[in-house]
């Protein structure tokens, strides 16, 4: 079974392989040179960017020169789609095309013995590819991490665990399709389609919803966000912001037109607004996920792609056990 | 006969699909050795009654038995006793026929590569070449090789010639019926063409519409059937219920009797009938659950 996996996927393998390995030389390369703006590593800046000017010199070479890089990155989160469906697709779909199932399950390996050895074979490539691809990338972002946090979607959907969750999505879903469609070509297409309505809502709407989000309440200050002491305002930017505004003294959350109309009568007062709002009792609120949620969000995210790809797995496992192909 | 002898046994084999029922009703017993056709028009249920018996298929209902085992618990033993060659023979497109090989040693028990190497060899078919490039009737020698290779005790085959050109047709069915005679196969394998069955058949079924229309060892067929051919009468001649077909002339009637060797009435002339007529007026019979009839087996 071996031999025929390698034979039948090779050049899946192959290809994908050589597109990570080339981005990721790319990104060690660069990534190389980006960390070595940071004399003393990356994390030692994490928060001190308005503060250490060594540290703020730093970002800000580095958002100079490598700034288009994390840009193009932001594209990357398909990456492990890409990997994902392209090794699923063909998995039962290509044998349904060519009529091959025929001849594969009518040998003296049994079928559920065959698809064990195909599911676990191309599953196991998906991870490793994306992994790899992952750990890479995880690294490169370090600099743009301490400077950003890892909330942003350009951070949190291409680090940690959730790419690989990803791709397993992908895989469980061109794997399922193919076994429905018997095509690889629209396969891959529903993979990709279905992933980016999933990630979008799940981005969108499950996701701030992970845990309950956090919320500050405090007069507003009266010379400005920061006060006299100098400690950092809570949140600080790496945590998740998810809505802020301003409450009125009973802690009654003002629209944003109540919001304008109080900055007019500042203005017609002729009086500096923090220090007209502070005299109203106004109170500054936020809403946010702490920046130390990271890991736990990630679990979360990844367990859910990791179920639904489970649950396709199954339902393509019951169709080939049934024989319903 | 224990199960043993059977090659093939199904018992009330139905199978639907969801556009509804490809297959009702079918219950067979096929003995081992010499070589069963399946015959029916396009769209009868071949396909799907040969994929029940390779276990390719689940049957909605009823059970088949293949060498006296039930195919849905597909073993690695009992799927290596069975060789399958699908319509249009797929093969890996991509693979060398060195790597077609490969593929049937890697995933059975029993393989004998020489044996199919010796086969591809005598009929020139080089092993360096990629599948997708071979002709057509190449191809369908490959798979042959193939599912012989396998040592089979029953070979099954969907159609195998239909695809090919009259000389590739006569190359497969010689190499076919040369493994036959070397013995041990059983093979059972469809056709819409009921034309040169009778030089390479031993047994017959015939499937119309989804049902088993007619089964039973040939001789004994056309032992048991008989054309009557009378001056034309639109009286209803089957008292019997022994008609199987009655076709009128300007002048004549000729009817399509089972009796067995009852001697003909007076002004009735007897003659014997041949295979392709027989199997075409079963077809032709409109179809209904009761109108399977079953011969030769028992006996």
């Amino acid at each position: 079974m071996t031999w025929l996996i390698w034979r039948q996927h090779r050049t899946e393998v192959c290809v994908l392989g050589l597109l990570v390995g080339m981005f990721g030389i790319a990104l060690l390369v660069l990534g190389t040179q980006a960390h070595d703006l940071f004399p003393g590593g990356p994390a030692r800046c994490a928060g001190e960017a308005g503060v250490n000017e060594d540290c703020a010199a730093s970002f800000r070479r580095l958002d100079e020169e490598y700034g288009y890089v994390e840009n193009l990155l932001a594209g990357f989160y398909l990456v492990p789609v890409v990997i994902g469906a392209f090794l699923g697709a063909p998995l039962l779909a290509r044998e349904l095309e060519d009529g091959t199932w025929q001849l594969a399950w009518t040998q003296a390996v049994p079928r559920m013995r065959w698809l064990a050895a195909k599911l676990a074979a191309l599953a196991g490539v998906t991870v490793m590819l994306t992994g790899m691809f992952t750990a890479v990338l995880t690294w490169f972002r370090q600099p743009f991490d301490a400077w950003e946090g890892r909330f942003q979607y350009d951070a949190f959907d291409v680090e940690g665990l959730v790419p690989v969750a990803y791709a397993l999505f992908a895989f469980g879903v061109a794997t399922a399709a193919g076994a429905i469609l018997r095509r690889s070509l629209p396969a891959f297409g529903v993979a990709f389609g279905a992933f980016l309505a999933a990630r979008m809502s799940v981005a969108l709407l499950a996701r701030p919803a992970y845990a309950t989000p956090l919320t500050t309440m405090e007069p507003v200050p009266v010379g400005g966000s920061m006060d006299q002491a100098g400690h950092r305002p809570v949140p600080s930017f790496a945590d998740w912001m998810i809505e802020h505004g301003y409450a009125d003294a009973t802690g009654r959350r003002l629209s944003w037109t109540e919001y304008y109309e109080l900055e007019a009568a500042a203005n017609r007062a002729g009086t500096n607004l923090n220090q007209f709002l502070h005299a109203r009792g106004i109170q500054q609120f936020e809403i946010y996920h702490p920046a130390d949620r990271f890991w736990t969000f990630q679990l979360i995210e990844a367990a859910l792609f990791v179920a639904v790809a489970a649950v396709l797995i199954g339902v393509v496992v019951w169709r080939v056990r049934r024989r319903i192909l | 006969m224990t199960a043993s002898e059977f090659a093939l046994r199904t018992d009330g084999v139905g199978k639907r699909y969801r556009k509804g029922w490809a297959l009702r009703d079918c219950t067979l017993a096929l003995p081992a050795g010499g070589v069963i056709a399946l015959v029916g028009p396009n769209g009868a249920g071949k396909t799907t009654l040969l994929r029940l018996v390779v276990g390719l298929l689940a049957p909605s209902t009823g059970t088949v038995e293949v060498l006296g085992h039930d195919v849905t618990a597909s073993t690695p033993q009992t799927l290596s006793r069975v060789g399958f060659l699908a319509q249009d023979h797929p093969l890996y497109k991509r693979f060398t026929v060195a790597e077609m090989l490969r593929f049937g040693r890697a995933c059975n028990l029993r393989f004998d590569q020489g044996l199919a190497e010796r086969r591809l060899a005598k009929l020139g078919i080089p092993l360096d070449r990629r599948a997708g490039t071979l002709s057509g009737g190449q191809q369908a020698q490959v798979a042959l090789a193939l599912a012989l290779a396998k040592r089979p005790d029953l070979l099954v085959l969907d159609e195998p010639v239909a695809s090919l050109d009259p000389l590739a047709r006569h190359e497969f069915l010689q190499v076919l019926m040369g493994a036959v005679a070397e013995g041990g196969v059983t093979v059972l394998f469809s056709s819409h063409v009921v034309h040169e069955l009778e030089r390479v058949c031993d047994h017959l079924v015939v499937l119309n519409h989804g049902r088993v229309t007619l089964t039973g060892d040939i001789d004994t067929l056309l032992a048991e059937h008989r054309l009557l051919v009378g001056p034309r009468t639109a009286t209803d001649l089957d008292r019997a219920g022994a008609v199987v077909e009655a076709v009128h002339s300007d002048r004549h009637t000729t009817l399509l009797v089972r009796d067995g060797a009852i001697p003909a009435a007076p002004g009735w002339q007897a003659q014997p009938v041949a295979l392709e007529d027989l199997v075409l007026a079963y077809l032709r019979r409109p179809s209904e659950p009761s109108a399977a009839v079953t011969s030769g087996v028992a006996a």
